[in-house]
């Protein structure tokens, strides 16, 4: 374990583990085959080391199982923000952090020649200029300080804003970062303000928790940069060879879509060279690399809004809309809730009564397996499904005879 | 920009923490990392921050005559809102559940605050595909007052006088201790999670959705008796998990995984490509939840266990068979 860090410098490569030991748990340390077995070592230490009692392991005939289990309902703070906690630096990086944010403590703004100055003077350590001077560019990119100009030099001051007091002057601040800091779209930056502030989330508690998709906002902030400047983007993905669509394609990026149910997120972009929307799965996207402008985007994007109409899920299949129609059963008196499941989670579908506890739900979608595999969620309340994809509607009913002969019934 | 960076890092963290304090032990380090540190800090961070003879330590620190440590920075370090967390903050106040924290002249003022912060994305940038389209009303006055009322009350262990409408349609009224909020992102919803008290006493676990409530009334009472969170969640687990077993079929194995990844698992056996042994623990009060979801992966996974729940699943199929047998397609 010689040179061991527990601190990594790349997210990539521990993204990749994290999902693995977390979502799966069933693989052996001979499964990961990616780059060599001290790599598996040094990422399995690394793991452990973050999420502690979250570590658990398991004995199977192939070896000894690692994952990662939380029960993500009951749990106050995702567990998995701890990776994003441990970017390795330099020495100088952290003493540099401390001594100008010390030298400019009283508000005051310093030249660079003077905060130099100061920190010899202070601290007894040199550094060459031109490392101060980067630190600083660095520390006003991240909005730590700001810049300004005395006479013709530069000068530099620390932000006001600071966060004690920042969630001080606004009531209900301190609460609603603790709520948002669990949900997704980020939640991770909403951890980090509460850990500046020395705070920590006792309010809230989330369902349908996917706290793995925090892996996945490492990547988002590249894709939404493009989307703004309506510029195309190159995957790579980590398994290209689980992807139809060939690693690093040139996309033009529509939408992050966001399934709440699978647990799956994708980004849904439009693909020049076979002329269809796409949608890849984030957490198979190794990076995005932002490209030119598309100076077709807003024509696309039209399209697009329009295409969403028969979006059931995810899929855009070949473009073709295909039409479902589904007959289910509900005693009105008694079984309202069906009636009520059914009017909030048909999407784009049309809901009538048609007769006396029958309802008729058509759906025009471009992929009729993805309602179909919604559907089956109401199984033992399903007269009869017709509809133009022969093979989707077959496959229910093959299903069904299916799953009656798996539980003990004879099929017909 | 990047929330992957040191600023943001547990050692930097520890580090602050530490020279916020005017005086402290080698000791008092020690125990600092292990406390708030990851397992493996405490063979790599204390030699960075302790002075070393060799001076490989980071300078951070020096010893003082009495033999302790004492910052070598003038001035307690301050935490700064960094640009990110500005843009992500301003993010937020375009989501309507803003509104349920934040009083309106407090929303504008912080508005105001933030004009020239590009917000970190915006909601347009994302779409849920399979939200519920029945979530809670948040801009109801009604429903943000209610909402406050529970958030204070949390705070401060205050019993509430809760009336609401059951998911059974009856109207229900009773003293309360809230525990959690809890929040749905597939039903777009929050609920109460409380304990329901009995001549002062704790009855029985319960759980209230928030858009339901009609009144509620302060009490000026608080409980005065230690309550477990963890306890409530221990008595609402199933007794008994349901075991699945899980195919490779239709990436069956993939799928299933990544659905139920909010669950508390266990692997039983596994063979590299083939089927696989799952137990899976669950609220007891969700069962109906998780059962259709099972259901929806169709023959590409099987109910094993337990034998009620097993028979659930059955019985719906049998049902299913029958209406289709019924029905018969032309």
């Amino acid at each position: 374990m010689g040179g061991f860090s527990e601190l990594i410098k790349s997210f990539d490569k521990t993204r990749d583990y994290i999902r693995d030991f977390f979502i799966y748990g069933l693989k052996v340390r001979n499964d990961f085959d990616r780059k060599s077995l001290r790599t598996y070592d040094d990422e399995k230490r690394r793991i452990e080391s973050w999420f502690g009692d979250y570590v658990k392991y398991d004995r199977s005939e192939r070896g000894q199982k690692v994952s990662i289990t939380v029960d993500s309902g009951t749990v106050s703070e995702n567990p998995l923000y701890k990776a994003y906690r441990s970017k390795s630096f330099t020495d100088n990086d952290i003493k540099l952090h401390f001594f100008i944010i010390d030298v400019l403590h009283n508000g005051e703004s310093l030249t660079l020649k003077e905060i130099v100055s100061d920190i010899d003077k202070n601290y007894n350590e040199i550094f060459d200029v031109q490392t101060i001077r980067n630190k600083l560019k660095e520390y006003v990119k991240e909005g730590i300080i700001t810049s300004g100009k005395k006479g013709k030099a530069s000068c530099f001051r620390l932000s006001t804003d600071r966060v004690n007091e920042f969630l001080h002057d606004y009531d209900g601040l301190a609460d609603a970062i603790k709520f948002f800091s669990e949900t997704q779209k980020f939640g991770i930056v909403g951890n980090s303000i509460l850990e500046s502030a020395r705070l920590k989330n006792n309010l809230f508690v989330m369902k349908h928790n996917y706290i793995v998709h925090t892996l996945e906002d490492i990547i988002i902030p590249e894709i939404i940069s493009a989307i703004e400047q309506k510029k195309y983007i190159s995957i790579i993905s980590f398994k290209a060879k689980n992807n139809k669509i060939n690693n690093n394609n040139q996309v033009i990026p529509m939408k992050i879509f966001s399934s709440v149910q699978t647990g799956r997120r994708y980004i849904v972009g439009y693909i020049p060279a076979v002329k269809c929307f796409h949608s890849f799965r984030l957490d198979f996207i190794k990076s995005v690399r932002t490209g030119d402008i598309c100076d077709e985007y807003d024509s696309i994007y039209e399209k697009f809004s329009h295409d969403l109409n028969y979006c059931f899920g995810v899929s855009f299949g070949s473009g073709k809309i295909e039409t479902t129609v589904i007959v289910f059963f509900a005693d009105e008196k008694c079984e309202k809730f069906v009636i009520d499941r059914l009017k909030r989670e048909k999407r784009n579908g049309v809901l009538e009564k048609i007769d006396d506890n029958l309802f008729r739900l058509t759906v025009k979608a471009f992929d009729s397996f993805e309602v179909m595999q919604w559907v089956k969620s109401f199984t033992g309340r399903i007269i009869s499904v017709t509809g133009d994809n022969k093979y989707a509607i077959d496959r229910f009913y093959n299903d069904i005879s299916k799953m009656y002969s798996m539980y003990g019934g004879e099929e017909q | 920009m990047n929330i992957f960076h040191e600023i943001y890092s547990t050692y930097f963290r520890v580090a602050s923490e530490i020279l916020k304090l005017p005086h402290i032990t080698e000791k008092s380090i020690h125990k600092m990392i292990e406390k708030e540190s990851f397992r493996d800090s405490a063979l790599f961070l204390p030699q960075k921050l302790i002075p070393q003879n060799d001076c490989s330590d980071w300078g951070l620190l020096k010893k003082d005559s009495s033999g302790g440590l004492v910052p070598i920075i003038k001035n307690k370090p301050i935490e700064i809102l960094t640009e990110i967390q500005k843009q992500w903050i301003k993010s937020k106040l375009d989501d309507p559940k803003i509104k349920l924290f934040l009083e309106n002249d407090t929303l504008v003022s912080l508005k105001k605050r933030l004009e020239n912060v590009k917000p970190f994305y915006r909601s347009e940038h994302f779409r849920y595909t399979d939200r519920f389209s029945d979530g809670d009303d948040f801009r109801d006055e009604l429903y943000q007052k209610n909402f406050r009322k529970i958030l204070n009350a949390l705070k401060s262990h205050e019993i509430l006088e809760i009336t609401f409408i059951s998911g059974r349609n009856k109207r229900i009224s009773g003293k309360y201790i809230p525990l959690k909020i809890q929040y749905s992102a597939k039903n777009d919803r929050f609920r109460l999670f409380c304990f329901s008290l009995k001549d002062g006493e704790v009855f029985h676990s319960g759980v209230i959705n928030i858009g339901r409530i009609e009144r509620i009334e302060n009490t000026n009472e608080n409980y005065e008796k230690d309550i477990s969170t963890d306890e409530y969640f221990r008595k609402r687990k199933c007794i008994n998990p349901v075991t699945i077993c899980v195919t490779e079929e239709r990436n069956a194995k993939e799928r299933f995984f990544m659905e139920f990844a909010p669950y508390e698992k266990c692997t039983l056996s596994d063979s590299e490509d083939e089927k696989c042994i799952v137990k899976i623990w669950y609220d007891y009060q969700e069962e109906t939840e998780l059962l259709i979801r099972l259901l929806s992966f169709g023959p590409v996974i099987e109910i094993l266990e337990p034998p009620e729940f097993r028979c659930q699943a059955k019985e719906r199929i049998k049902r299913q068979y029958d209406l289709l047998n019924k029905n018969r397609r032309p």
